[in-house]
């Protein structure tokens, strides 16, 4: 790894081709909701070895990401993509499912393991049980702070991985409700989800992507990265499933451009940034919970990035 | 309390067909017909358990609490010979327990004030603690002890602490909601049985094997679960597994789901600022998560109103599929709601009950579910 990692996710072959991941070092292939998404990179083993490989062909490292709340059913599959995962060379995989992490630590003993968010990790104790388990990244839960993860790291001594931009997961289901609205409009699964849906109420709104739940704004951290860098992060994520390969290549564009000069020291971020970031934005931004606060609030200079757009 | 009351109105006559079948099924344990065995005795329908209990006269040395020194092995988890299906029950109040016991559960679980996911409605101080083991004692059932938020690092201590001065009181289990400390309370508490709380997520068989490799004493599982995927986890794993027949099945995963400190983090903060994490129910939040799912959304489809909705959920009760469950090797049968009023405790374990014990009398299929009154639903968890 260089200086730093900005890696991004896509779910499917199309999306991978379409995308120029020029801006990024690594990337997350698969959708972690739901088998039935069009293509889904973990239920189309042809098209995850392909995409390992054009990953892999542009100098990037591929981590197979899995899904987040698997049932028997689809540990089959699981298996498989982890032995596809294997076999292309893949440079890790991403486990939310402890379940599965357990599999990757039995069955793949020198594959890199990544513990996703939906692991729950929260605290320093629960770390050291996953690393023992073969885990060499792990992003903590959505909720912890900055201040929060610190000390995991340092308890754990591994290190984390975080968002910096886009939506971010709030919620998984076991049950897609956008399939009721099938009969009713001309979009059908599997590509109803990837529609522009979000769940407002009163000045609020979240993303729905049916069986999953995302923030309605996009977290944004493009001007805490300076702080980020000196707290010793140096791996950061756009999450980008459900977003458009522009979305992908500009959000990264952004990112690494600041990341760059937040590694010289310049902690400043041109104007035009913000403009590709508002161009980019449903509803507005927020920070998450990184600062201990409300999941939905802004903190920063930029007063109106947290306002819709 | 109007609904409440119309509960009551409700469920009156399935309560007395509930409790003609509990006693029926007990002549024939009695009788030696049923063929299975277990170390879980049935139900006790005679006479009313604790009700002229004096709590201060019946608990040896009541009085003040002093600490003392933690120990290493106590209670009788780990290694307990494999039984027949216990009936474990909610109990948010010593009402509840009492009730919940005379109506034939076999252990309840208890929330310790400041430490258990679902918040201060719904659970016990020590004092009320001692007295539900005390109770439970003496009728030969369990106490369960929810300590399921996500301890903060700097009150891990503590919490072992606590959690041992329990176990000299005769605690024997305790549900956990985080791996890593699952795993500090194993290797300090040797002796105390753990179960891996409904919030941990599990799903799978390769979840129930996990945290059996941790030191779980048993999984809670969802009851939205089939009695095929309990079969396929009992196949590989020998951690009992528990299932939550009854109880609300919500759109988001339980353990799964930070909606609510996205829009009310803060908040949660504020109100238990020395004793709980802020945010989710999972971490131990607020410790309500607002019912965001159950409040009405607008959906918006590119830009423009598609529906008024909220998101889907459902109560589940299962007790009519009870049979595959127990023949799926299901170990616990686990009913939500520490936040339900004693009687409606009473009435749901009654059912599940006479379920439970006429399947262990050999009487698959013979025994009809009585219809579920509408407000045999969880209040909240």
């Amino acid at each position: 790894m260089g200086a730093f990692e900005l890696n991004t996710t896509i779910s499917n072959l199309r999306s991978l081709r379409e995308s120029d991941l020029s801006a990024c070092d690594a990337v997350y292939l698969g959708n972690i909701y739901c088998r039935l998404f069009e293509d889904n990179f973990l239920e189309r083993m042809d098209d995850l070895t392909e995409g390992i490989a054009r990953v892999k062909d542009q100098g990037l490292r591929a981590y197979v990401t899995s899904y987040a709340a698997p049932r028997n059913d689809a540990l089959p599959k699981v298996q498989i993509a982890l032995e596809t995962a294997a076999a292309a060379g893949a440079d890790a995989v991403e486990v939310h499912n402890l379940g599965v992490l357990r599999m990757v630590h039995e069955q793949f003993p020198g594959m890199a393991a990544h513990v996703g968010g939906f692991a729950n990790v929260y605290t320093d104790a629960g770390a050291e049980v996953l690393k023992e388990y073969g885990a060499v990244r792990f992003t903590p839960n959505y909720e912890i702070s900055l201040e929060e993860m610190e000390a995991i790291v340092r308890g754990a001594g591994i290190p984390a991985e975080l968002q910096v931009h886009g939506k971010m997961p709030l919620g998984v289901s076991d049950y897609c409700f956008l399939l009721e609205y099938e009969q009713h409009w001309p979009e059908k699964c599997p590509v109803l989800c990837q529609k522009q849906l979000f769940l407002k109420q009163g000045d609020w709104a979240m993303r729905s992507v049916g069986k999953g739940v995302l923030s309605g704004k996009d977290l944004c951290m493009l001007e805490h990265l300076p702080a980020l860098m000196d707290a010793g992060h140096r791996v950061f994520r756009i999450e980008a499933a459900y977003e458009t390969p522009a979305y992908r290549l500009q959000i990264a564009q952004v990112y690494r451009a600041a990341l760059e000069r937040a590694l010289a020291g310049d902690g400043t971020v041109d104007e035009s940034a913000w403009q590709a970031i508002r161009e980019h934005t449903a509803v507005g931004l927020c920070n998450g919970f990184y600062f201990g606060r409300t999941g939905s609030e802004y903190v920063g200079k930029r007063v109106e990035a947290a306002t819709a757009c | 309390m109007r609904l409440f009351a119309l509960w009551k109105s409700n469920c009156t006559t399935t309560d007395n067909r509930a409790s003609l079948k509990v006693q029926k099924a007990c002549v024939k344990l009695d009788d030696n017909v049923c063929r299975h065995t277990s170390v879980w005795p049935c139900s006790q329908t005679q006479g009313t358990i604790g009700a002229n209990l004096d709590m201060e006269r019946a608990i040896p040395g009541y009085g003040a609490l002093t600490d003392s020194t933690p120990s290493t092995a106590r209670g009788c988890g780990i290694g307990s010979p494999k039984s027949c299906a216990m009936l474990l029950a909610p109990a948010g109040s010593l009402e509840a327990a009492r009730q919940a016991f005379q109506a034939g559960a076999d252990a309840v679980y208890v929330g310790l004030r400041g430490w258990s996911r679902g918040g201060a409605r719904g659970e016990l101080d020590r004092e009320q603690l001692r007295q539900c083991l005390e109770l439970a004692d003496a009728h030969q059932k369990r106490v369960q002890l929810a300590v399921n938020i996500i301890p903060k690092p700097q009150e891990r201590q503590r919490l072992l602490q606590e959690l041992s001065e329990l176990a000299d009181w005769g605690l024997q289990t305790v549900i956990l909601n985080d791996a890593g400390f699952l795993r500090e309370v194993r290797q300090e508490l040797p002796g105390l049985a753990i179960t891996a709380s409904i919030g941990c997520g599990a799903l799978n068989t390769d979840d129930a094997l996990f945290y059996q490799d941790l030191g779980a004493t048993a999984i809670v599982l969802p009851g939205y679960l089939e009695p095929e995927e309990i079969a396929a986890i009992k196949a590989r794993a020998s951690i009992q597994i528990e299932i939550m027949l009854h109880m609300v099945e919500e759109f988001i995963q339980l353990g799964k789901c930070w909606m609510p400190s996205y829009v009310h983090f803060a908040a949660a903060d504020k109100i238990f600022p020395a004793q709980r994490l802020g945010g989710s129910v999972k971490r131990g939040g607020v410790g309500t998560c607002y019912r965001i799912c159950q409040q009405p959304w607008t959906l918006l489809k590119d830009g423009a109103e598609a529906d008024q909705r909220l998101f889907p959920s459902r109560q589940i009760s299962r007790v009519a599929e009870l049979a595959a469950f127990l023949d799926a090797g299901v170990d616990v049968i686990k009913i939500q709601g520490r936040s339900l009023f004693p009687e409606m405790v009473g009435a749901i374990i009654e059912m599940y009950r006479s379920a439970v014990d006429a399947w262990r009398c050999g009487q698959k299929g013979e025994w009809n579910a009585p219809a579920l009154p509408a407000m045999w639903t969880v209040q909240g968890r």
